[in-house]
């Protein structure tokens, strides 16, 4: 057969194509906005994209003055089992009296296992587990508020003495003025939005820590938020009876976070000056409990108490066995005045509440 | 690259025809005999020269990519030529709905003809007061289905309130996983979940749960609950949230619920100190198999627990309820405050309620939150086992839930 067109003539015609191709579908791709025309930045390990939804990673967040945003991380590896990753943004604006206002926001996400000091481990729970923290759904073992969150991997992720590893995303922002600073909101973009963050940064850990599952761990289900707010006025804390505070009620108020078999939380603050008067919680999940492991003594804390436990300054915890499953329950409270009894009344109620035999003395059983 | 592939593949057999016609006519003029029979767009005329060629080719490509991606928009959204005729807001299909009558999803129904639908859509009046609202209707040959939205409010949970009678009749099984909705063969219905468009706050007395519920007629039998029916309608309320939540924004997804929903009720055979079975609480006189009906109770764990008695078109004669869902149980709130003048003693951190001639009513402050306990009866007949049963029920069913001890006082008689 006859090569009847010409090489040139060819070559016109198939560049001609190829071009038309390729320009139909960079029109395209530039129309829905997907690579590779983004040129979007991605942070956490690649887990994370700009204008992927949440405000913090939104262009419009560089819109002001003096905008930027960074980011600092570490990687976890096989061999190094922890990781960091912060963005921070940072802007300026003037306010309607003309006065400088500097915008900070902080975002951080840490992988690695709990605190090893049991102070600081009991206190770290209760900032992610406690206050409006709502359990995750699908049966993931974590929790989160919109603010900051927590999950805990799956075994293959523990470390090698056995603890298990957990991720975290804590978030903080305020505006700074020129003589005071205000506490603002993050821009997580809710409970849902926070949780999908700490998810994806989670799976990318888990890859980067060489311990993924073989399905990376998703939200599916809708992510509850705490519907109530805090309760000033009342004698009765928390709903639960016995923890009435009298008098002293009067200059405090209590939030009451879920009350679940898996998870319950109550705390109660000053309302002046935003201290804490003790922070209750009560944990059953069995992977977030697994973080109290090693941290909740070898023997009753105290003569009539169930379980072993720990009474320090700064805080009591208590593990007991409740219907073949361990109950832990922790108070963290400054050491100004003994909230022993309330512990015990929380411990018993919660007890009671999900049908286990009472852990505190004194209390009884249904 | 395939067009530029076919075009290419088409020129070359192209040109072998003109060579050969050339070669037997072989004249020249100053158009090419074969090109002057050609009409003056045939492309061969048109494309006479590589550049022009090339042009032709950039332009061809650039309109096909544009209507093969403008098709793929359109497909995907659902308009124009790929248009869906989709009933309720948009959230059946045609075989949704085809399905929903006769359980098959296959749009060529069972010969009865094509599911009409009508709708209101989701709105909310000006002031927002009563939340969003609207109607489905689904009918086919006779039937109906009727889907409504709305949000509850204490005036869905008062005394001889429709809503309550057939959404919580015991009849319905709870979907299980903490979601707030259950489901029979001819009820459904299912809560929007909180942080989607939010709870309305305790302190707003009409605030209530929105929920979108299903209904499909009337049935005659108490205990026989058609497994598959209810099925399709859980399914169908899920799908109807679903789209709901994905229309306001909220991403999430519930699940199918059918896998841990367990077996519907069957009628229980009741022991004599185990009413409705709930432990401790005797059968009061008179109240065997034959004399007031046989019991349905709710089966699994849910937003409430339902005792049915001897129900007549959904309108149970006795009833005997534990509204669990903090969610649900506000809908109580109004009535317990202001139900009767004979109000019920306790602990005034534990509750309030009251007790009168067909109904007694305990609105507890658990450590979940308000918990409703009821007992309602059709007639002021049934005073006397009201007042009897209600504490007795009250410490029972608290101790059941994890909101004992709770111990009420009535009122006393006259």
């Amino acid at each position: 057969m006859k090569q009847l067109m010409g090489g040139a003539r060819r070559r016109a015609v198939l560049i001609g194509g190829a071009v038309a191709v390729l320009v139909a579908a960079g029109a395209g791709t530039w129309a829905t906005d997907t690579w590779p025309f983004d040129g979007k930045d991605t942070y956490c390990w690649g887990a994370w994209k700009e204008d992927s939804g949440p405000d913090f990673l939104s262009g419009n967040a560089l819109d002001e003055d003096n905008a930027s945003r960074t980011s600092k991380e570490t990687v976890p590896t096989p061999e190094r089992q922890r990781g960091r990753c912060t963005v921070s943004l940072r802007s300026e604006r003037f306010s309607s009296d003309g006065d400088k206002v500097v915008e900070k926001t902080e975002v951080t996400v840490d992988y690695g296992p709990a605190p090893e000091s049991a102070a600081r481990r009991m206190e770290w729970l209760g900032t992610f587990l406690g206050d409006r923290a709502m359990p995750l759904p699908d049966s993931l073992p974590g929790v989160s508020d919109g603010r900051r969150g927590l999950l805990v991997l799956p075994k293959g992720c523990d470390t090698r003495d056995g603890r298990p590893t957990a991720v975290t995303l804590d978030s903080t922002a305020e505006s700074v003025y020129g003589d005071s600073t205000m506490p603002g909101d993050a821009g997580l973009g809710g409970s849902q939005s926070a949780a999908r963050l700490l998810l994806a940064a989670a799976n990318r850990a888990m890859e980067k820590a060489g311990c993924a599952p073989d399905k990376p761990l998703e939200v599916v289900s809708p992510v509850l938020t705490l519907p109530e707010s805090g309760e000033t006025f009342f004698t009765r804390a928390c709903r639960i009876r016995g923890l009435e505070l009298g008098k002293e009620a009067e200059d405090l108020a209590y939030q009451v976070g879920p009350v679940t078999r898996d998870l319950q939380s109550c705390s109660v603050r000053n309302v002046r000056g935003d201290g804490r008067y003790f922070d209750a919680l009560m944990v059953a999940q069995p992977r977030l409990s697994a973080m109290f492991d090693g941290a909740t003594g070898s023997k009753a804390p105290a003569r009539g108490w169930r379980g072993t436990g720990v009474f320090a300054d700064t805080y009591k915890v208590v593990r007991a066995d409740c219907a073949g499953r361990p109950l832990t329950v922790l108070m963290l409270a400054p050491s100004l005045h003994e909230t022993t009894p309330y512990f015990a009344t929380f411990a018993n109620a919660v007890a009671r509440r999900v049908g286990c035999a009472p852990i505190a003395p004194g209390g009884s059983s249904r | 690259m395939n067009d530029s592939e076919n075009n290419e593949g088409n020129e070359n057999s192209e040109s072998n025809k003109s060579n050969e016609t050339n070669e037997s006519n072989g004249n020249s003029t100053h158009v090419p005999l074969h090109e002057r029979r050609r009409h003056w767009w045939h492309w061969q005329r048109l494309a006479r020269s590589r550049p022009r060629l090339a042009v032709i080719m950039a332009v061809t490509g650039a309109i096909v990519g544009a209507l093969l991606g403008g098709a793929g928009v359109a497909w995907q959204a659902e308009a124009g030529p790929f248009a869906d005729d989709r009933a309720c807001w948009g959230a059946f299909s045609r075989d949704d709905a085809a399905a929903l009558f006769d359980g098959k999803g296959d749009g060529k129904g069972d010969g009865k003809g094509d599911v009409k639908s009508s709708e209101v859509p989701i709105t909310s009046d000006r002031t927002g007061a009563e939340g969003s609202s609207g109607q489905c209707l689904l009918t086919r040959d006779g039937s109906r289905i009727t889907v409504q939205t709305h949000q509850l409010d204490t005036r869905f949970g008062g005394a001889g309130d429709q809503w309550a009678d057939e959404f919580l009749s015991a009849r319905l099984t709870p979907l299980g996983g903490g979601l707030l909705g259950m489901a029979s063969d001819t009820r459904a219905w299912l809560a929007v979940p909180d942080g989607c468009i939010g709870r309305p706050r305790d302190a707003d007395v009409t605030g209530g749960p929105t929920v979108i519920d299903l209904a499909t007629g009337w049935t005659l039998y108490d205990d026989e609950v058609n497994t598959e029916a209810r099925d399709r309608l859980a399914r169908a309320v899920v799908k109807l949230v679903n789209h709901y939540m994905a229309e306001k924004g909220c991403t999430g997804t519930i699940a199918d619920p059918i896998g841990r929903m367990p077996e519907p009720p069957r009628f229980l055979d009741e022991k004599k100190d185990a009413m409705c079975g709930v432990e401790g609480l005797p059968l009061p006189r008179g109240y065997g198999r034959d004399s007031l009906g046989r019991t349905l109770v709710t089966r699994g764990a849910g937003p409430v627990r339902t005792c049915d008695r001897r129900v007549l078109f959904h309108h149970p004669e006795l009833r005997l309820m534990t509204v669990e869902d903090p969610r649900l149980a506000m809908l109580y709130a109004r009535l317990s405050e202001n139900g009767a003048q004979k109000r019920i003693k306790g602990d005034e951190h534990d509750g309030y309620g009251f007790v009168r001639d067909d109904m007694g009513l305990f609105q507890a402050e658990c450590q979940t939150g308000p918990v409703t306990f009821l007992i309602r009866a059709d007639s002021g007949r049934r005073r006397a086992e009201i007042r009897t049963l209600l504490p007795r029920f009250v410490a029972a069913e608290a101790d059941r839930i994890g909101c004992g001890p709770l111990h009420i006082t009535l009122p006393a008689e006259g």
